[in-house]
């Protein structure tokens, strides 16, 4: 995987169904059925891939004074200043510098496409109805933005990239929207 | 007819009758004041038929059936008022701005039902206007004036009344010829109207067959005027025209024969006044067809302006912000050429190419920027009739005064600033001015007056509104921050006189406990202050108890593409707007003192206080510069120097907004992309000096604290 998507807009333009991938997000098992997995530190997360734009190779990130302690800083985006947060920071985990399988996925957030630094991308999943547990495995306790567990029966079946999950793996599913609230 | 060209063709009718309801609730504003002037401009009543029956011409074509009965209901009204059937009473006159207010609420929501709107009401008190007042009409006068018939017979109703109603009290006819470049044929009228207004009134202008070719047209201007002669000719003073008076014949109208205006000698009358001597030829006044081109005239002139979309004009300057890039990179390229043994010479042709594009693009850039460029009178206009409307609600006299209305923003400020500034007429109005009775109480004049003055200063614009009314009261004021929790008392009684002022500007303060309809819609001056801000200015205000309060704004010129000074500070670039920007001096470590726990300069003999943008912005270094500069900036009437750590030069840069998501974060304008993936900060240089110039108690309300 990795290298063929950097760069590469998985989802061109507005006529992916990114309305489907809104509000309705972690109720709708219909539409949610393709995530893309990347990773964080040791555990492996995935968001909807309707809510991904584009995947990009880390260009220089300008930080932002002032800013909330999550947001990474801004970059350009063909001109376009978009926020890049630091997904790590954002869910409270160990930071750890850029590497050189850092990517940028830019996520579809209503009103504002932002960058999302994650430590790695995987590959897209469709997860059929019985491979994704939802949200109340964890009780009520757990945050807005987690929309459930993916597990890929026969995960290293579809992956065909370097980096495919072995049986024993999940896939934290999360939801853009709560997740990249402000 | 698909879906989107309906919408398009109604955009473009909700564009153009906006545009004339607009120009038709100024009409009615200037008409309004000559009223209560005890004049009436007969003119202006006319402008304001005439943009009503445009309404309705161009309702009826794109089908807005409510509009079209709307202004034919208004039509009839002014037709008797401008054929002065009825008189103009302030009872039309709320009729009128009645009319003004419903075609705006149904330009809004589109539907008449939607807008609740009573139109049978509506008409009802037409009807009541025009049978309060009855009109009659009295012998024809004409037949007194030297006057071909075939003139008298393209006259509009309306102008021969108002030849009529002229003659009938006295005032002299005179014939005006001139001979107009078709091209600029609307500016040439709109000149000629506006010399003559004050010394007269044009009747009509009948375009002549003879004196004209392809590119002129002659025409001949009926101008009713008190005025001699000589003063109407000094007065009017075009190239080429020639003015002569129109004869009274006596009582018996003599048979029409050849046009008069070609033997005036044998007119008991004054010889034209040659303002230049030109040909004496026959003039034959044209027949009614002729008008049509005239009009055709008109069309052709319209048709050379469009509307464009403000998001097509920030398109075209990003491309020149990225053409802008490339050229930089370019010169790069030509440099390191330079050093490549034997491309020399490609080198300096490529040099010199470039330069010839840098000079195109910033013209291409000028250009841009200067079509973004509107008059502030856009909204003047609109507050004109809310100082009205405020007014009234208040029982308050109010008499608007307005400067500089032609000063020019960009279109994007014009468009933010309206809400602020509706804000703080409805504030000045309902707190400010007093009533009549108060004011006469205090020895004012019963009418308060509104001064609203605009002014360009460097590449600022300042706007100033400001009242004479009851003024603000420092200790009123710190009491109430007390009051609201926003101070402690101690705090509070340490505020200077201005400090004091400025607590209106901090978010949950209002002097009135009373919510007023008008000052209470749950927006505050912290969200004027705020929204000033936004667009590159600040606001200051000035007060005297009695006397009255003072605002001034002051903003950028322009928001699309600004002149910056690419700074260094701890390893980061920034970018500092020119305008914003006094000089850039060496920083003098040893010339600091400490004032107050503050740093300072003195500069020329004044202090200037010092910011270190690194520990501003908490920005960590190993070690301070041995070397450092210090950019002094001045905003409104205080000056701060940012240290920062080198100076990069300037550059013209496109400001970007930041995301939502940073929407909150205080300091910085925008951002902007300045090539090879390097994107600097922009630095929001009132709201900085701001800031820390309330660096005490105050600041730290009305900054609103970082996010």
């Amino acid at each position: 995987m990795s290298d063929e998507l950097v760069s590469k807009t998985l989802m061109p333009g507005s006529s992916s169904p990114v309305v489907a991938g809104r509000s309705e997000l972690a109720k709708s098992t219909e539409v949610t059925r393709e995530f893309l997995a990347f990773e964080l530190g040791s555990e492996n997360y995935a968001l909807p891939l309707a809510s991904v734009r584009e995947i990009l190779k880390p260009p220089p990130v300008t930080g932002v004074p002032r800013a909330p302690r999550d947001v990474l800083g801004i970059i350009s985006v063909r001109g376009r200043i978009t926020t890049v947060i630091d997904l790590r920071r954002r869910l409270n985990l160990e930071e750890r510098p850029l590497s050189k399988a850092s990517r940028i996925l830019l996520v579809d957030r209503e009103d504002e496409i932002i960058g999302v630094l994650v430590d790695r991308v995987h590959q897209v999943y469709r997860l059929e109805p019985e491979e994704v547990e939802y949200s109340n495995v964890m009780g009520s306790d757990a945050s807005d933005h987690f929309m459930g567990i993916g597990r890929p029966r026969s995960a290293s079946r579809s992956a065909r990239g370097a980096h495919a999950l072995d049986d024993h793996s999940i896939l934290i599913l999360l939801d853009p929207i709560p997740l990249l609230r402000r | 007819m698909t879906g989107d060209e309906g919408s398009g063709m109604r955009e473009e009718f909700l564009a153009e009758a906006q545009e004339i309801v607009e120009a038709l609730s100024r009409d009615l504003l200037i008409v309004d004041q000559a009223q209560k002037e005890g004049r009436v401009d007969p003119q202006q009543v006319n402008e304001i038929f005439r943009s009503v029956h445009t309404l309705k011409g161009i309702a009826g074509m794109f089908g807005h059936s409510a509009i079209g009965a709307l202004a034919h209901g208004l039509e009839d009204l002014l037709d008797d008022l401008r054929l002065e059937r009825i008189a103009l009473t302030p009872e039309v006159l709320d009729v009128l701005f009645e009319g003004v207010e419903h075609f705006q609420r149904l330009l809004q929501v589109d539907d008449g039902a939607e807008a609740g709107i009573d139109f049978d009401a509506f008409a009802k008190r037409i009807g009541q206007v025009l049978g309060a007042q009855g009109g009659g009409r009295s012998g024809d006068p004409l037949a007194m004036l030297d006057l071909d018939d075939s003139v008298l017979s393209v006259l509009t109703e309306y102008e021969e009344h108002r030849l009529r109603s002229n003659v009938e009290s006295g005032v002299g006819i005179y014939r005006v010829r001139l001979r107009l470049p078709l091209l600029s044929i609307d500016s040439s009228l709109e000149d000629l109207k506006a010399r003559v207004k004050p010394v007269g009134e044009i009747i009509t202008y009948l375009p002549s067959m003879e004196g004209g070719d392809a590119e002129h047209i002659e025409l001949v201007v009926l101008v009713a005027s008190t005025e001699s002669l000589r003063a109407l000719g000094e007065a009017i003073a075009f190239e080429d025209a020639s003015i002569e008076p129109v004869a009274r014949r006596g009582a018996t109208p003599v048979p029409p024969r050849a046009p008069t205006m070609t033997h005036p000698e044998n007119l008991a009358a004054p010889p034209r006044v040659p303002v230049e001597t030109r040909h004496e030829m026959a003039t034959p006044v044209p027949p009614a067809g002729q008008n049509v081109s005239f009009d055709q005239l008109s069309v052709r002139s319209v048709a050379k302006t469009v509307r464009v979309d403000i998001e097509k004009l920030d398109h075209l300057m990003n491309v020149v912000g990225e053409l802008a890039i490339i050229r930089s990179a370019v010169v790069r390229l030509s440099e390191g050429l330079r050093n490549t043994a034997g491309l020399r010479e490609l080198a300096i042709d490529l040099h010199r190419i470039n330069r010839g594009f840098e000079r195109n693009l910033l013209e291409l850039q000028n250009g841009i920027l200067d079509v973004r460029m509107v008059p502030l009178g856009q909204i003047f206009e609109k507050l004109a009739r809310i100082v009205r409307q405020v007014a009234r609600e208040h029982g308050k006299e109010v008499r608007l005064v307005v400067a500089g209305k032609e000063t020019e923003v960009d279109k994007l400020i014009v468009e933010e600033l309206s809400d602020p500034l509706m804000h703080i007429i409805r504030n000045a109005i309902d707190h400010g001015i007093e009533s009549p009775k108060v004011r006469e109480l205090a020895e004012k004049p019963p009418v308060g007056t509104l001064a609203l003055n605009a002014y360009q200063k460097g590449k600022h614009v300042v706007i100033e509104v400001e009242d004479d009314g009851a003024g603000m009261n420092p200790q009123t004021l710190r009491e109430t921050a007390v009051r609201r929790g926003l101070l402690t008392p101690e705090a509070a009684a340490e505020l200077t006189r201005e400090e004091a002022y400025n607590l209106i500007f901090a978010p949950g303060f209002s002097t009135k406990s009373s919510i007023t309809e008008i000052s209470g819609r749950g927006v505050g001056m912290d969200v004027v202050k705020t929204n000033i801000a936004r667009l590159g200015g600040v606001i200051d205000v000035q007060s005297e108890v009695g006397t009255g309060t003072k605002f001034t704004i002051t903003l950028p010129v322009t928001l699309a593409m600004i002149n910056a000074l690419l700074v260094r500070v701890a390893d980061r670039e920034f970018a500092v707007p020119i305008t914003a920007v006094q000089e850039a001096i060496v920083f003098e470590k040893r010339a600091i003192r400490r004032v107050e726990g503050r740093e300072v300069l003195t500069l020329r003999g004044a202090t200037l206080p010092i910011c270190r943008l690194d520990e501003l912005f908490g920005l960590g270094r190993p070690q301070e510069p041995d070397r450092q500069f210090i950019v002094v900036s001045e905003v409104g009437a205080r000056r701060m120097g940012f240290v920062v750590d080198e100076l990069h030069g300037q550059q013209d840069i496109v400001i970007k907004s930041l995301g939502p998501s940073l929407q909150k974060v205080r300091g910085f304008a925008g951002a902007t992309d300045l090539g090879d993936q390097r994107v600097a900060l922009v630095i929001d240089v009132p709201a900085l000096v701001e800031e820390l110039a309330s660096g005490n108690e105050l600041g730290r309300i009305t900054a609103g604290g970082y996010s």
